[in-house]
């Protein structure tokens, strides 16, 4: 811009400084936790979660090894129903209904809330199948509807301009990093409400794992994202909301910059500072 | 000293590198509290000596800044510290950087002591109001240095609130120095070299007063700048 | 000095190394020693002519080839009854195939070296594969058309070997037309008998049927007149030349032509026509029939049984063994239960093949094949159809037997399958069933692979209960011909195992039949390896295309 006349363009200073604070608008929660107890045989891994993951947002669950911020993620899409000996108490409401509710249909909900794991697990099969795959489950043959889709979900995970010329070739000769991507390009194929992610770049180098952040920060303009991780600096980095878990407990959920700067409870204190408590 | 804020990391190493900072901070602080001391001493009683090593001295407190600096970004950079710790480096930085102009502050008041001197007829008397004045406001940065220390915030309303009473101390001499330069024009230079030192002796007043503002942030995560002595007060007793 | 040695590990290097070349020495030369024995039976081995002092003083001539030579000390000799000077320290025997069974009562005779007085390989010394009687060995003097001397000496050979080519082509055309042609219409014979049976039991048999039957009796019938008519020409044909030759003894000896296979003068044969004549002698045995109580041809029919009887186990077992394990692995819940069940499916490939063999005589072909008559085919009774041992019972039983293979080893599969690639696909939102078939079961196929390559291992290696629920000496026909529904799951059939152990044992002629024994057991590995090399390449593909996640 050439023109230097200040006064047609006088700063509005104060939509600068107060403006931006994404924490000001609104929180529409898209699933609210309730009471949530949870069972393996007689132990009992999460008592009495509650708390409220926002719509459009990043959650993270942060917390050390074993306090039950992964179980508590897969119960979202019900994940443990597949594990023996788990009893599972209390509700998780996904726009007011309960999940949990003997009436819902376990495939359909997971259509709804797609999870991404620990390891990339492609399936042996071309990317074009991976992709697919969701797809294909819900009957959808029709050649033109899955390579648009391909497109769009691969374009989405940003892993479309490197592997466009070879959507034919098996999906394990990608790199981890290509293969994470891959799998998260999977999961929004059958556009989900919500993306769980456990732990996605706990397996890949630091450059995967920036692309992987990068990508979520993306993600969430379109879903609602419940990420897992060990390493702090990512939820710092990816989150707008922070839930710190301590042996089965939530003990702070919080805003990401608050819960990184003046944490409320000592216990999260110790934990992000790195201290034994 | 209490270590409690500072350790129980689990590395080990972590500790170590805080615990050396806050004693560089306070070495620091104790090398600005003297230069404070010895400048005052070498204006009151005219010794240019002492005058010349607290300027020459003035690059020690430089060079700790720039050490303290330097290492505070190593740690920021290398650990990624969150809540007290990361707050705590933070306020190191800003701390170091009072104290810094604390120090120049300091060097000053000994620089305008050597031109006293010259043109001062061993008249000392008129210092009275000056020392004591040098007394309240090292005794503002000695406490809130002592509260870095102890990494707590107790009573540090009462160091804020002698910022007051270092103000109307200020006021009161620079209405003397007005009287004696309408009373004698030829004091005029000397008495402008008097307002220059006790101009200096507020600001490490107000320094004084910002370290206890960043004690405050770094304790409670509270930004507590550019209020007034009453919200505060009303903050610090929530 | 000994002790850091064995501290450096080296003796269990060793020590292993020992244990692998021992293994690798005892599968080469078992299969070297059949190889050799079994490889050199179709080479055509030059025929000698000795004069031999028999026991008696008396000197005669035998024709043959030798076989077999033994040395004997002689003070073990003497001990056996042999009567040897002191000069003598071994006694030499040779054996000798003399063929002419016909004449003298044996193929083979043992003789002593010291007893031969000439030795020579006369040019014209022939050999005559004969249907009947085994070979012949001796000299051609001429040959005869109707009983009338049409060539003598020189020319005789050249005229044997023309009118030998016709009457070949003779006997197939009528092994064709008795094979294919009558054989067709007797089938379909039977098959209108057992129908009309069947619609008189049903009570649905009436004037018209009979007419409709009757027809098409009548044209079957007219059918079988015409081939007899041509049959009868072509054996007046075939019979029409004969051959005379001499024996040893100089007796004479009128061969019909119609009764040989193969005139051959091995002495007059150059390398590379001897080359010629054993691939061909190879052909032979590979595509033809068994003949003389199956020590001579070929053994086609036993190959062909051995192939389809493992492929139609594979058939079987499969789908019974991959269902059993993905239910044991996948559906059931694991507890005491589906301990127990993985117990007993190990322990049932632990249990004698015998004992398989009798539980499918007793089970499938007496009670579920007695019922299977009684209930579909009561038109061919007291026939049995199901009701007897055959290609089905024999499959289904080895299938029994190899199944615990199967399930272990897809059990094993379904194992390594990674939690993570069943999560995934149950995270998109597919349904149990639906992540085992197109997840899964892909990635678990090699792993089934496995469990078939062993299963047909075993089971083309199983005689035992095939003995019983099965497998006959000589099977007439084919499990698969071109008569509908083109495979007879209940015909009886041919099996290598079986045939070696046939020809080895049970055969009129021990000697004889040896050579064919190890040729036989040769193929059996052959068609072992043939079929575990499929199954290997399939496996290879299989899991290159569906390698698992690494680590």
């Amino acid at each position: 811009m050439a023109t230097h006349d200040t006064r047609s363009h006088s700063l509005d200073v104060s939509a600068i400084l107060r403006g931006q604070s994404k924490y000001d608008e609104p929180i529409e929660p898209c699933i609210k936790v309730e009471n949530l107890n949870l069972f393996y045989g007689e132990k009992q891994a999460l008592h009495g979660i509650n708390m409220e993951m926002p719509k459009k947002k990043v959650t993270a669950f942060i917390g050390p090894s074993g306090c039950g911020k992964s179980t508590l993620l897969r119960c979202i899409n019900r994940m443990n129903d597949l594990v023996d000996n788990v009893t599972i108490e209390g509700k998780i409401l996904l726009h007011d209904d309960n999940i949990y509710d003997k009436s819902v249909n376990v495939a359909a909900l997971r259509r709804r809330i797609g999870m991404v794991f620990q390891k990339p697990n492609p399936f042996p099969k071309s990317i074009f199948e991976n992709v697919t795959y969701g797809l294909r489950i819900q009957g959808i043959n029709d050649k033109r509807i899955l390579e648009e889709t391909v497109e769009t979900s691969l374009r989405g995970a940003a892993l479309w301009d490197e592997v466009k010329d070879r959507l034919n070739d098996n999906a394990l000769g990608l790199s981890g990093g290509q293969q994470q991507r891959l799998v998260i390009a999977r999961a929004i194929a059958i556009a989900p409400e919500v993306l769980l992610l456990d732990e996605p770049a706990s397996a890949l180098d630091p450059i995967s794992t920036l692309k992987i952040e990068e990508l979520i920060n993306e993600l969430k303009e379109k879903y609602t994202i419940v990420i897992v991780t060990h390493n702090m600096q990512q939820a710092a980095r990816v989150s707008d909301y922070t839930a710190f878990m301590y042996m089965g407990d939530l003990i702070e959920i919080g805003a990401t910059t608050q819960i990184f700067t003046k944490p409320a409870k000592k216990q999260t204190e110790d934990y992000i500072t790195g201290r034994y408590g | 000293m209490d270590n409690s804020k500072i350790a129980h990391h689990i590395s080990e190493n972590f500790n170590k590198e805080l615990e050396d900072i806050r004693n560089k901070v306070l070495t620091m602080g104790g090398l600005v509290e003297q230069q404070i001391e010895q400048s005052i001493h070498a204006l009151t009683s005219g010794d240019i000596e002492l005058a010349e090593l607290v300027i020459r001295q003035d690059n020690d407190i430089d060079e700790f800044e720039m050490i303290i600096d330097a290492e505070c970004t190593q740690i920021i950079a290398l650990r990624q510290p969150a809540a007290f710790d990361l707050r705590l480096l933070l306020v190191v930085l800003r701390i170091i950087n009072e104290l810094e102009r604390i120090g120049d502050l300091a060097e000053r008041i000994a620089k305008v002591a050597i031109q006293l001197s010259t043109t001062n007829e061993g008249r000392t008397d008129e210092y009275h109001e000056l020392k004591h004045m040098a007394g309240l406001v090292k005794e503002m940065l000695h406490a809130s240095l002592d509260n870095f220390a102890r990494m707590s915030i107790d009573g540090i309303t009462s160091i804020t609130g002698s910022d007051a009473a270092v103000d109307r101390e200020y006021a009161s001499i620079i209405r003397q120095l007005i009287t004696q330069m309408m009373e004698d024009p030829r004091n005029i230079t000397r008495m402008l070299d008097m307002l220059w030192t006790v101009r200096a002796l507020e600001r490490i007043g107000d320094h004084s007063r910002y370290i206890c503002e960043h004690l405050i942030y770094m304790v409670k995560g509270e930004d507590v700048r550019h209020l007034s002595q009453e919200e505060l007060e009303k903050i610090m007793s929530k | 000095m000994i002790t850091s040695w064995f501290k450096s590990g080296s003796p269990w290097i060793w020590l292993n190394a020992a244990a692998v070349s021992t293994c690798l020495i005892m599968v080469v030369g078992i299969l070297g020693l059949i190889m050799a024995r079994g490889v050199g039976h179709f080479w055509a081995s030059p025929i000698v002519e000795l004069s031999y002092q028999e026991d008696d003083g008396q000197v005669k001539t035998i024709i043959g080839e030798h076989v077999d030579t033994t040395v004997t000390p002689a003070a073990m000799a003497k001990a056996t009854g042999f009567k040897l000077s002191d000069s003598e320290d071994v006694l030499v025997q040779y054996l000798i195939k003399t063929g002419n069974r016909d004449l003298t009562g044996t193929d083979f005779r043992w003789i002593q070296e010291r007893h031969i007085k000439t030795q020579s390989s006369p040019l014209d010394m022939m050999v005559i594969e004969r249907r009947e009687w085994g070979n012949f060995y001796g000299t051609l003097t001429a040959i005869k058309e109707n009983g009338q001397v049409i060539a003598t000496g020189e020319q005789a050979w050249s005229v044997l070997e023309e009118r030998l080519k016709n009457a070949l082509a003779l006997h197939d055309k009528i092994a064709h037309l008795e094979k294919k042609e009558i054989g067709a219409i007797n089938y379909a014979l039977e098959k209108l008998r057992l129908k009309q049976k069947s619609l008189e039991l049903n009570n649905a048999w009436n004037e018209q049927k009979a007419k409709e039957f009757a027809d098409k009796k009548a044209t079957y019938d007219a059918d079988y007149k015409n081939h007899q008519a041509e049959l009868a020409e072509l054996y007046q044909e075939i019979r029409r030349d004969s051959l005379v030759a001499s024996t040893e003894s100089g007796a004479e000896l009128a061969i019909p032509l119609a009764k040989i296979v193969d005139v051959y003068q091995p002495n007059k044969m150059g390398f590379f026509s001897k080359i010629t004549h054993y691939l061909a002698k190879l052909g032979e045995f590979l595509s033809e029939d068994p003949r003389e109580a199956n020590t001579e041809g070929g053994i086609f029919p036993a190959i062909f049984g051995t192939i389809m009887m493992v492929i139609m186990m594979s058939i079987i077992v499969t789908p019974f063994g991959v269902i059993a394990a993905v239910y044991l692995r996948e559906y059931a819940k694991q507890g005491f239960v589906t301990r127990l069940i993985r117990i007993a499916v190990n322990n049932l490939a632990g249990v004698p093949s015998i004992v398989y063999g009798v539980f499918g005589l007793g089970f499938f072909v007496y009670i579920l094949g007695g019922n299977i008559d009684a209930l579909f085919f009561p038109e061919s009774a007291p026939a049995p159809v199901f009701g007897t041992p055959g290609l089905l019972w024999a499959s289904i039983t080895l299938a029994l037997l190899t199944l615990p293979v199967v399930i272990v080893s897809t059990e094993e599969g379904l194992a390594r399958v990674p939690r993570a690639i069943r999560e995934g696909s149950l995270a998109l939102g597919a349904t149990k069933i639906e992540t085992l078939w197109r997840t899964v079961l892909p990635m678990a196929s090699p792993a089934m692979m496995t469990g078939l390559i062993l299963a047909v291992a075993r089971a083309a290696g199983e005689v035992a209960p095939l003995m019983l629920v099965g497998v006959v000496k000589l099977a007439p026909t084919l499990p698969l011909d071109g008569n509908y529904p083109f495979l007879h799951l209940d015909r009886k059939f041919m099996h290598l195992g079986f045939h070696i152990y046939d020809v080895g044992f049970q055969s009129p002629n021990v000697e004889a039949a040896r050579p064919l024994v190890y040729a036989t057991s040769l193929l059996l590995v052959l068609v072992i390896i043939g079929l575990n090399l499929a199954a290997i390449i399939i496996r290879n593909h299989l899991r290159e295309k569906y390698r698992a996640l690494e680590g």
